[in-house]
């Protein structure tokens, strides 16, 4: 799996990628981030705020949808965290491309950094299937369907593997 | 090699399970995934019930059966976290009690039991009298305002950790 990841590495430094995050780290925005101490903590509470919204959200959408979480129904259940998982989702992009800044190559010719973008944009395309799936259950009362059951599911592993890749962007090789 | 321990804090990091943590290659950031999940859980479920406290989200909800519903996830999580942050914590003891960032997210920590605590003992006890009135108990608005400071403020000790390890360690 190291070897993997260091190849993708390794071919992302000969792609223009490479001179355009060198390029990026002169920008006057990445110079004021890496010359205050707090704006990388500060951005990264942002961002684990808005991944602790979302996940909550999913969670207990998926719980009502399993039955685990009954007080509501699911059309309530749904419009309520539906909202907080959009919110959710614009606070962790813009915290998350502002945390860009702050180690450009490190981020930009990382793959695993590059493994998480996939998955990020896989979980809002998912996300907004599942909203559309669960405003069609709503007109047929409160009986779900395995897909809807099967896509929180996938939706929660997705989470955990995004959150995961954030945490292993870090020690990944560069 | 490592030298003979002075204090229980090296005993707790020179002992087998710290050593075994902090030689491998992937038991820290493993854990640190691991506890990050559980911490955005931890959070993520007890805002709900906060910020209803305070009469922001989830209005017309019953406080009481917004609690049934996330407390499980929120002391799952919550042991979760516990166990792989005690797991980072054997990996690195003597450099951890030596910063005042990880010695505030435990008091905080702390506190935020301490008020879930009171609010339990108190306003909790009559829940069913006021959960369905316009405006809550003061004592209730104000346990779901110190909770959501104090972890916000776990975050954020949490993180300055992260990045001040090193610092206070001669």
């Amino acid at each position: 799996m190291g070897d993997f990841l260091f190849n993708i590495t390794e071919w992302l430094r000969t792609t223009p990628l490479s001179g355009f995050a060198l390029g990026m780290s002169e920008w006057p925005l990445t110079l004021w981030i890496v010359t205050h101490f707090w704006a990388i903590p500060f951005l990264q509470i942002v961002h684990i705020l808005a991944i602790a919204g979302s996940f909550a959200s999913v969670l207990m959408i998926s719980m009502r949808v399993f039955g685990l979480a009954g007080h509501a129904t699911l059309a309530e259940t749904s419009r309520r965290y539906t909202k907080v998982l959009w919110w959710s989702l614009v606070f962790i992009v813009l915290s998350g491309i502002l945390m860009l800044f702050g180690d450009t190559v490190r981020n930009l010719l990382n793959a695993i950094f590059w493994i998480k973008m996939i998955l990020v944009v896989l979980a809002i395309v998912s996300s907004i299937a599942f909203a559309k799936s669960l405003s069609r259950q709503l007109t047929t009362g409160d009986v779900v369907g395995g897909g809807t059951k099967a896509t929180s599911l996938f939706l929660i592993v997705l989470w955990c593997v995004i959150m995961t890749c954030g945490r292993w962007i870090a020690y990944a090789p560069v | 090699m490592y030298p003979t321990p002075t204090n229980i804090w090296e005993s707790i990091e020179y002992s087998k399970l710290g050593i075994t943590v902090a030689e491998s290659t992937w038991m820290f950031p493993t854990l640190e995934t691991i506890h990050v999940i559980a911490l955005v859980t931890v959070i993520g479920t007890i805002a709900i019930v906060d910020l209803r406290l305070i009469g922001i989200g989830s209005k017309g909800h019953r406080v009481s059966l917004l609690a049934k519903d996330t407390l499980p996830l929120t002391w799952g999580a919550f042991v979760l976290a516990a166990i792989t942050g005690s797991l980072l914590f054997v990996s690195k003891a003597t450099s951890y009690v030596a910063n005042p960032y990880f010695l505030f997210k435990m008091v905080t920590l702390a506190l935020a039991g301490l008020n879930m605590m009171y609010l339990h003992l108190t306003a909790w006890r009559t829940v069913e009298h006021w959960e369905q009135d316009p405006t809550f108990p003061v004592a209730a608005k104000v346990a779901g305002w110190l909770s959501l400071v104090f972890w916000l403020l776990v975050v954020f000790f949490g993180r300055a950790i992260g990045f001040t390890l090193s610092v206070f360690t001669s």
